[in-house]
This record gives C-alpha cells, sequence and structure tokens, in this order.
C-alpha cells in the first residue's frame, strides 16, 4: 500500500468508468441469444426427442447460458485475473463435490457383500 | 486519515490508492461470496441429480404434474430482468440517472412480477395436492397409482421443487431489496458515475440468482423425456 500522503491526489478523478459502458445493441444480443437457447431445451425437451439424453443435454444448454450471462452480464470478459479466477474456482469446487459423492452414491449397487 | 487526503472523489474510500483498486476489490469480494453460492446450491443440485439418476421415472412423472406455462414465463421474466439490470450499469456508469432509475425499475418490476407469478403457480399446486406432505394426492397421485410408481418417490422429487424453488424465491426477495435500496441510492444522488460499481455488485447477485434459475427450470419442469414412464 503506497504511503496515501504521497499519492496524486489526482488519481482518483482521473478513472475514466465511462470507457468499459456496454454497447445496448451488444446487450440485446446477449439477451436474444440466451432467450433463444432457452427456447431450445424448452421445445427439445418438451418434444421427448432427447430421450435418456435429456438431462445432460438441458444441463449443458443451461451451463452455457450461464457462462454467457457471466462473461457478458456480469463482465468477466473485462474483469481482472483474480476475479476470473474466483469464478473458474467455484466451477472447480463444485465439480469436485459432485465427482466426490456421485462416485459413492452411483457405485453402491455395485457393492459385493459377504 | 485526514479528509483532505483523498478530498478529490468523496466516493474513495481512505484505505485504497484510488477508484480502480477499489472497484477492483469490490468486483473481487462479490464474486468470493458468489463462490460460496454457488456451492450452497450445487449441494442440492448434486442432491437432486442423484435421485433423478436413481428414480428417473418417479421425478419425470413429477415433472409432468408441474406448470410449464407460468415456469416458461418466469424464465423469460429473469432473463430479461438480467439485460435490464446490465442496461442500468451502463446508465450508471454514463451518469444517466433517469436511464438508471428506469432500469432498476424496470429490473424490481420484473423480479417482483416473477414473485407474483410464482405465488400463483404455488397456490395452483396446493389446490391440486402437488405436494410432498399428508395432502397429497388428486391427479398426480391417481397418474403414480396407474402407472404403478413409488409414490414415496414422486414426493421426494417434490420435496426437492418446493425447497430449491423456495431457497431461489429468498434470493430473489433479497434481491429485490437490494434494488430497491440502489432505487433510493439514486434518489440521494449517491450513485455518481464513479461508483457504478454499486450497481455492479448488486447485478452480479441478481445474474448469479437468475443463472441458477435456468438451471432449476429445465431440471424441474422439463424432466420429461429422461424415460418414458410407464408406457
Amino acid at each position: 500500500m503506497a504511503d496515501p500522503h504521497s499519492h496524486p491526489p489526482a488519481h482518483g478523478t482521473s478513472y475514466d468508468v465511462t470507457k468499459d459502458a456496454d454497447t445496448p445493441g451488444g446487450l440485446f444480443a446477449v439477451y436474444l441469444v440466451v432467450l433463444l437457447l432457452f427456447a431450445t431445451t424448452f421445445f427439445v425437451s418438451s418434444s421427448g426427442v432427447l430421450g435418456r439424453y435429456a438431462l445432460f443435454v438441458q444441463l449443458a444448454i443451461a451451463t452455457v447460458q450461464a457462462g454467457v450471462v457471466a462473461y457478458y452480464f456480469m463482465h468477466l470478459r473485462q474483469g481482472d485475473r483474480v476475479v476470473t479466477l474466483t469464478a473458474l474456482a467455484s466451477v472447480f469446487w463444485t465439480l469436485i463435490l459432485f465427482v466426490l459423492f456421485m462416485s459413492d452414491y452411483m457405485t453402491r449397487h455395485r457393492v459385493v457383500t459377504g | 486519515m485526514s479528509a483532505s487526503t483523498h478530498a478529490h472523489s468523496p466516493v474513495l474510500k481512505h484505505h485504497f490508492n484510488d477508484l480502480g483498486q477499489q472497484h477492483a476489490s469490490e468486483r473481487l469480494g462479490m464474486w468470493m461470496f458468489l463462490a460460496t453460492e454457488v456451492l450452497f446450491f450445487g449441494g442440492v443440485f448434486g442432491a437432486y441429480t442423484c435421485y433423478r439418476l436413481w428414480y428417473p421415472a418417479e421425478f419425470e412423472l413429477a415433472s409432468s404434474h408441474l406448470n410449464k406455462t407460468f415456469a416458461g414465463i418466469n424464465t423469460v421474466l429473469l432473463i430479461t430482468s438480467s439485460l435490464t439490470m446490465t442496461l442500468a450499469i451502463r446508465a450508471a456508469k454514463l451518469g444517466d440517472r433517469a436511464g438508471l432509475y428506469r432500469n432498476l425499475l424496470l429490473t424490481f418490476a420484473l423480479g417482483a412480477a416473477f414473485m407474483v407469478i410464482k405465488g400463483f403457480e404455488y397456490a395452483e399446486d396446493l389446490h391440486e395436492h402437488i405436494v410432498p406432505g399428508a395432502s397429497f394426492g388428486g391427479e398426480i397421485a391417481a397418474d403414480t397409482a396407474k402407472h404403478g410408481l413409488d409414490a414415496g418417490k414422486v414426493r421426494l422429487f417434490l420435496c426437492f421443487y418446493y425447497v430449491m424453488t423456495g431457497i431461489h424465491g429468498i434470493h430473489i426477495l433479497v434481491g429485490l431489496g437490494v434494488i430497491l435500496w440502489l432505487v433510493g441510492q439514486t434518489y440521494i444522488g449517491a450513485i455518481p458515475p464513479e461508483n457504478y460499481s454499486t450497481v455492479e455488485c448488486a447485478s452480479l447477485y441478481w445474474h448469479l440468482v437468475d443463472a441458477i434459475w435456468l438451471f432449476l427450470m429445465p431440471l424441474l419442469y422439463l424432466a420429461r423425456g429422461a424415460v418414458h414412464y410407464g408406457h
């Protein structure tokens, strides 16, 4: 931390917050993409064509939607690396959570007793 | 810390070197909180996935009795509210106070409409006995018996339905409160462009709640298709 008494006071005012402002057109485009993905999962799931793969396809589409929301609406694309790392860490920890308990609950019927 | 040290910006907290550092710290802090939220919901999603893989027929049947129209409208409302929230950040950055008001109020209205529709949906579910408790019955119970499925596992799905949508609804209510607070802050002029990050931090929370719904919607309302029970 720099000594505040030696810090140039003009620094705070020279920070231009408007330079990263989104364009309305870009935001609407992202909005339409997320809506389109929702329509896809809604109609494809309702038609029943996915069969036994429905759960995985739905989760994949939802993951893409969440990724688009995070990247554009939550400004990960403008964020510092440490912010991106935090976001990825939450996904990584969730994967650990899933892998550990799924490997238990999904394999219990294979346990040989006696 | 003397007031004269950082007299150049009333928004700048004394322990930060500049606004860029302050905004980066605020974003990072919020993202760390969101990481805990992801893990919080991750546990519930994990339990749901496990039981859905164990009892696909019962989960599919129970899901088919939920109101997809209400859920679909609510999904569009939340996605739209994410757009208006991001437009609110833009307005805050550009110093467009009227735009900030408009987009915050629009976001609030969309979130409130979500909760109202959710209320109607819960009322319909209760009326049709689509509940996990003792009053479970009606058409869903008859359908369960007709297909020779286990009513207990259907009720298990309904437990997930109420817990997951209930927790999500509480998050929406908290978000609505934060948005109202932002409207008040805008009214007293506490959100100049250099303080846009206050709106951005609230928006990060709102977007996460929206993103969680994007997972809840297909898992709870569109489960049919995984298997074809009893046919």
